[in-house]
């Protein structure tokens, strides 16, 4: 059978949890900056308070909006070739993180800011991998302007990848503007939406606050049938309780919460029931996204994911180490394993490391063997008459021949491959072959996958039609100042700061 | 289809029958000579080699071509050279197996069928050989080289003993002596004397090709 999934809840806690988070919508519910959204919640049956912009949702309210909630979906890439589902069963594993750095040996510090050049090696590196399904703006291009991220992105993802790609819901204008660009690619809005190419993101600002950007690009994700990625980044001891049931009931708050939103902006709008909370280390204040902690939290939410019939997203592969060294080995495979024994659906941060803020191109091709060795060990032993193989057994055990084995038997042949999970960058020779290919550790027989994967990758060729339609697009979105996007999200401030504390200026283009 | 891709086919498929009926079928009709299967064969297995080595294909799928193979040049082609008086070209031959009081038999297998795959021909003597029965076969077949196979630190000693046996039956410079086995070092075959130590099957080709000049 199958490896059974942990749990960290018993089945009355899961219920003495989902009561709570009741208590907590009904009672408090979540600050919700944008009027027309409160307005739109109001008309739908929740009950506003204009003074302190919290909105109540009443239970009867929640249950009844859940219902509409998909429990599996597909996405596809840029010409549809390439698809994966996600459902309440299924283990897929995804990029996702928020590095502005990358791991560059030839920097001083071993690490250098991440340009649009890393940006696009990514995206070629997913298009090439096996197990790791989509590719995310996570990567950041520092060295482009921050208004038009979203479209060089999106460039460079229909040139060099057959795999769906996730982006953040930022905001009305740039969320519109990924959707008019995606309906070019895939020849228009319908074929978008029944197809759907991208992941967005939305993130509630724990505790229980919903932003504006967030909200106003979520109505366009909702909108098109994007499949949105809900995640809270609580961290227990800062910005939730520090005890973790107290963080799993308010992050269900958030997540439930705009979950109501999302199938009261568009009924059937597939979502991810999401997290990314870890704990604050209570030396240093920071967070710690190695922390075993983080595991019992994503296996918590899973549960919950489970209970109301979301395919869930949470994170693998995390690690607080800065270095390539026993600790991110360690942190990365214990996070991942842990995420998919709890039954996380999307498992994301493949190629990250330092709480995600650094980008190891080495780690994604590492992480991708990850993936393969943690999706075998979830499918478990088979157990049947073939498998037994009493027959084989039988034979072996009695040949003539004095000294024998099972490998050239067709038994092995025929199962080898579905048995036994074959990791491409481990190393299991004997030492002198090992020392005769030049005594590489994993990191450096990484780099010359990474290396070979590069030289090798062919760009997609685009119509040119598409192509300058893209490009005119593009145009557009450069002409455009940071005021204009202040303008179209109905914001009065003079810079966003983004995760991780890059901050946008309003006299910047 | 040419006779190799016919032929190429059937190894793949590890199709023991199939490639001994056709073998025969092309010698009755005198569409080729047992000799020129024999040839077709080996760069056969030296394509199925090279996919090996290149990681394209396993373990399981190499050995098992090569059993293939082995059935149809013992029960076919060799008689079938041996009858029309022809000499069999091979790269050498080599006699091994694992030494006296050790059982284990797969690392020397692979070795078996290693050297197998690349035009040598091999005779497996199985485990617990004794010095005796090593050389009595060399001298049998007129081998090239002798293989002595130990997982043991107990039985590593043997090695040394099948050395001083060639020695006192002065038949040590007639044969090649080339050692391995996980316990055993490139210092231990100085030690006792051996002419090559490899680390596993891969490089034990590369190993007896060197000792027999044939790189």
């Amino acid at each position: 059978m199958k490896l059974k999934k942990i749990e960290v809840f018993s089945k009355d806690e899961l219920e003495t949890i989902h009561s709570a988070t009741m208590t907590l919508l009904s009672e408090l519910g979540i600050k919700i900056d944008a009027q027309d959204t409160r307005d739109l919640l109001k008309k739908n049956g929740a009950i506003v308070d204009e003074d302190t912009l919290f909105v109540r949702f009443p239970e009867s309210m929640i249950m009844e909006k859940l219902k509409t909630v998909p429990d599996s979906f597909k996405l596809h890439g840029p010409d549809g070739s390439f698809s994966f589902e996600v459902n309440t069963k299924s283990t897929r594993f995804a990029t996702i993180g928020t590095p502005v750095k990358i791991r560059d040996l030839n920097s001083k510090r071993g690490v250098r800011k991440s340009t649009m050049a890393d940006t696009i090696e990514q995206i070629k590196i997913v298009d090439s991998l096996e197990n790791i399904v989509c590719s995310h703006i996570d990567v950041w291009p520092n060295d482009v302007p921050y208004i038009t991220i979203h479209t060089e992105c999106i460039y460079q993802w229909v040139k060099n990848t057959r795999k769906p790609y996730g982006l953040g819901c930022l905001g009305k204008l740039a969320s519109q503007d990924m959707m008019n660009m995606a309906s070019i690619i895939v020849g228009g809005e319908e074929e978008l939406i029944r197809r759907p190419r991208f992941i967005g993101f939305m993130n509630p600002t724990s505790p229980l606050h919903l932003p504006k950007l967030m909200t106003n690009g979520f109505a366009i994700f909702t909108k098109y049938k994007q499949p949105t990625i809900i995640a809270p980044e609580a961290i227990a001891g800062s910005s939730s309780p520090v005890t973790l049931a107290g963080l799993i009931t308010q992050t269900n708050a958030e997540i439930v919460g705009s979950a109501v939103l999302s199938q009261i902006l568009n009924p059937g709008a597939p979502i991810f029931f999401g997290t990314v909370s870890h704990i604050t280390d209570m030396r240093s204040g920071n967070s710690a996204m190695g922390s075993v902690e983080m595991g019992l939290i994503t296996t918590g939410i899973a549960q919950l994911a489970r209970f109301y019939n979301i395919p869930s997203r949470g994170p693998g592969a995390g690690t607080d180490s800065k270095v390539l060294d026993l600790q991110n080995g360690y942190e990365r495979l214990q996070t991942l394993m842990l995420a998919a024994q709890a039954g996380v659906n999307y498992i994301t941060c493949a190629g990250t490391y330092e709480a995600t803020l650094v980008e190891a191109l080495e780690l994604l091709v590492i992480d991708d063997d990850l993936a393969g060795m943690v999706q075998r060990t979830m499918e478990g032993i088979s157990v049947n008459e073939d498998t037994i193989g009493l027959d084989v057994i039988k034979k072996v055990a009695t040949s003539k021949t004095k000294g024998v084995n099972f490998l050239a038997e067709s038994h092995t042949r025929k199962f080898m491959k579905s048995e036994l999970y074959m990791p491409r960058l481990s190393d299991r020779t004997r030492r002198s072959t090992w020392e005769k290919k030049g005594s590489k550790d994993i990191i450096e027989r990484a780099r010359e996958k990474v290396n070979q994967i590069l030289e090798d990758h062919q760009p997609n060729k685009l119509e040119n039609i598409m192509e300058e339609q893209l490009l005119d697009y593009m145009k557009q979105v450069q002409s455009r100042t940071f005021d204009d996007y202040k303008e179209a999200e109905g914001l009065r401030v003079d810079s966003i700061t983004l995760p991780d504390g890059i901050e946008i200026k309003s006299n910047q283009k | 289809m040419s006779i190799k891709e016919k032929i190429q086919e059937l190894v793949i498929e590890w199709d023991e029958e199939g490639l001994k009926k056709y073998c025969q079928l092309l010698l009755k009709n005198e569409e080729a000579k047992a000799s020129d299967l024999l040839k077709i064969i080996g760069e056969v297995m030296k394509f199925i080699g090279d996919q090996f080595e290149l990681e394209e294909i396993f373990l399981p799928e190499l050995i098992g071509s090569a059993e293939v193979v082995k059935a149809t040049i013992d029960e076919i082609l060799d008689p079938a050279i041996r009858a029309s008086g022809e000499e069999k070209k091979t790269m050498g031959k080599v006699v091994i197996g694992t030494v006296e009081s050790d059982v284990h038999s797969i690392g020397k297998d692979l070795v078996g069928s290693f050297l197998f795959s690349n035009g040598f021909e091999v005779y497996n003597l199985g485990v617990e050989v004794t010095a005796d029965q090593f050389i009595s076969k060399a001298e049998e077949v007129g081998a090239d080289v002798i293989g002595l196979s130990s997982l043991l630190t107990m039985s590593m000693d043997f090695q040394k003993h099948v050395i001083e046996e060639l020695k006192k039956r002065g038949l040590r410079e007639k044969y090649k002596v080339i050692v391995g086995g996980a316990p055993t070092t490139e210092e231990w075959a100085d030690q006792i004397g051996a002419d090559a130590w490899a680390d596993d099957g891969i490089e034990a080709v590369y190993k007896i090709k060197e000792i027999l000049n044939k790189n």
